[in-house]
């Protein structure tokens, strides 16, 4: 099932195909203050609601995607986490970095069709970095790594742009003020439940910029698998229902963010995330991914 | 006034002198799903409550605060951004570092009384680091350092409890240095602006197993609350019940270990009072930063 928000309320909908159907008969039982809440309380209790969402969904009256305003599925996660450098960069790393995580500023979130805007400040350059995001399903505190799928409840697309400081060339990393911009978090358009996913350790995850494919890795590339990354993160700290974790990127096809580009992003068969990006200062860089950087260096 | 959440279903209560006075009716009229959200709810619209507090204040009979168990006024803030390296240092620097902080997860927050617990990791140390938490009053985006104040609901005792010594070199370490569970007490009251006349001149204690480790002032801050404020609201919005810690003097930095008392306060915020255990029962030598620092350069004359 892919479970949506749409709307300037945030509905609650199922999307089947390219129509939404709207569920907010099922949300709106859900006592809540914010549609992260009424989200958060869907997933904790999803097996009451399960068999509803099911019957709306088969009795079709959708409204076409394309004239809907999806929002991200989980607009303001209590917790967001995103793992830092966790993946083997195609053979680039001979072995593991050792874990390492953030928490990104969950206000950072932006959904499907939203703006991505570049702040005033003068870093060295804007990134991208397209990743796999976990929907956790219900509470988890030193979970094992043989039992850590019993708390996944989805997956999601999920874009962590991020802000390279001048001084951050392996001197100095701040992901404070590297990822947690307003806008630096385009995440959704639906939140996939566990079971469409067989394996979430052999996903396509494919980022174009301008229609320019850059980022096309395969989760099969994690430094640190699903279950060892959830095992360490709630070792430190307890995940609820409809936290997120970011599992981190590959950073060979990252590549710079610039205004009025065009970035979308899509794993497997999760559906394309969309997103525009605006500079007030209209910056440029190089059009080019950071191997592409690599190879263009080597040869001169 | 002193706001307090107390005993097992986190009522709010007002510290009067040495006794609790329930003022829970106050909120009955706030639709919230945990303590957190009330008292985020009865911080964003104080004004609509305070005539009702006053009140309850005022014909309550109170319990003496001994008798109740105290719990953080903020147990689960949606964000705690901490600032990182904010003070000179009693003079050690000769300028203020870059502007820099770190989201510390709110999970790790714990109350009066409670405690910490040191992890199974393989940290160097475990450190104290009493600081000024900043409590947010109201949406602040983007706010200007002139108007920052108007933000600020009030101010609490807060310890940025730290592991050294762990994660990549050269990274930013703030997670696994910083969010363990039981690795952010706050408390035990919430003090509203109005009691504190002047945010930077506070004088801040900390003090283990009766030992004065860290004593130092708010008027050492590197970037000062405005400053910072702008800076930090320039990047995230902050809501009602949010939590800005403003960073430590790390002079009077000192290990933690099993068995220790630790006990801080800002000006007159009331004592915040934590246990520390480890089940490894790891010791390190008794002894602050600065401490360490004169017996090394004793040691090398």
């Amino acid at each position: 099932m892919k479970l949506v928000l749409f709307g300037e309320d945030y509905r609650l909908g199922v999307l089947q195909g390219d129509a939404v159907i709207d569920a907010s008969s099922v949300g709106n039982e859900i006592p809540h203050n914010t549609p992260q809440q009424m989200m958060s309380k869907l997933i904790a209790d999803f097996d009451q609601h399960r068999g509803r969402l099911e019957q709306l969904a088969a009795s079709g009256q959708g409204t076409p995607v394309g004239q809907v305003r999806l929002r991200a599925p989980v607009p303001r996660p209590a917790r967001l986490v995103c793992m830092a450098g966790n993946y083997m960069e195609n053979g680039t790393l001979t072995q593991p970095n050792p874990l390492n995580a953030f928490n990104k500023s969950s206000s950072s979130i932006i959904g499907n069709g939203d703006v991505i805007t570049i702040p005033g400040s003068d870093p060295r350059i804007f990134e991208h970095e397209a990743e796999l995001a976990i929907i956790i399903g219900k509470k988890a505190e030193r979970v094992s790594a043989e039992n850590s799928y019993d708390y996944i409840f989805g997956y999601t697309n999920f874009v962590d742009v991020s802000h390279r400081g001048r001084q951050d060339d392996g001197l100095r990393h701040n992901f404070f003020d590297g990822k947690s911009w307003e806008t630096f978090g385009p995440l959704g358009p639906s939140i996939v439940t566990a079971d469409e996913v067989s394996d979430p350790q052999n996903l396509a995850i494919k980022l174009w910029v301008q229609g320019d494919l850059r980022q096309d890795y395969n989760t099969s590339d994690m430094g640190h698998s699903i279950k060892e990354t959830l095992k360490w993160i709630t070792s430190i700290t307890t995940l609820q229902p409809g936290d997120v974790v970011a599992c981190g990127t590959n950073h060979r096809g990252l590549g710079p963010l610039q205004d009025g580009d065009k970035m979308e992003v899509e794993i497997a068969d999760f559906g394309r995330l969309t997103n525009q990006v605006s500079d007030a200062k209209k910056r440029t860089w190089p059009r080019e991914t950071r191997s592409q950087r690599e190879a263009r260096e080597a040869k001169a | 006034m002193k706001l307090v959440l107390f005993g097992d279903d986190f009522k709010l209560g007002l510290l009067q002198g040495d006794n609790v006075v329930d003022i829970s009716q106050a909120t009955e009229e706030i639709n919230y799903f945990s303590p957190q959200e009330m008292m985020s709810l009865l911080i964003q619209d104080f004004d609509k409550y305070l005539g009702k507090i006053e009140e309850l204040a005022a014909k309550g009979q109170g319990i003496p605060a001994s008798q109740l168990r105290l719990r953080s006024p903020l147990p689960e803030p949606g964000r705690i951004v901490c600032m990182a390296g904010n003070y000179m240092e009693s003079g050690t620097r000769s300028e203020p570092g870059p502007i820099a902080a770190f989201n510390k997860s709110s999970s790790s927050v714990i109350g009066n009384g409670d405690t910490v617990i040191l992890p199974d990791a393989p940290a160097t140390v475990f450190e104290h680091e009493a600081e000024l938490g900043i409590v947010i009053g109201k949406r602040a985006h983007a706010i200007k350092a002139a108007s920052v104040y108007d933000y600020i609901f009030g101010y609490v005792n807060f310890i940025d409890v730290s592991c050294r010594g762990i994660g990549r070199p050269g990274a930013d370490n703030f997670f696994i240095g910083k969010s363990w569970h039981t690795f952010g007490p706050i408390g035990p009251a919430l003090v509203t602006a109005d009691e504190v006349a002047n945010p930077q001149a506070l004088p801040i204690r900390l003090s283990v197993q009766g030992d004065l480790r860290q004593d130092y002032n708010t008027g050492d801050m590197a970037h000062k609350i405005p400053e910072m404020l702008e800076w930090v609201t320039s990047i995230t919005t902050l809501e009602p019940g949010d939590v800005v810690a403003c960073g430590t003097n790390h002079r009077g930095l000192g290990p933690l270990q099993d068995g220790d008392t630790v006990e801080m306060e800002i000006g007159n915020f009331g004592k915040l009072t934590v246990h520390v255990t480890d089940a490894q029962k790891r010791s390190w030598p008794r002894e602050t930063h600065a401490q360490r620092e004169a017996r090394e350069a004793a040691a090398a004359r």
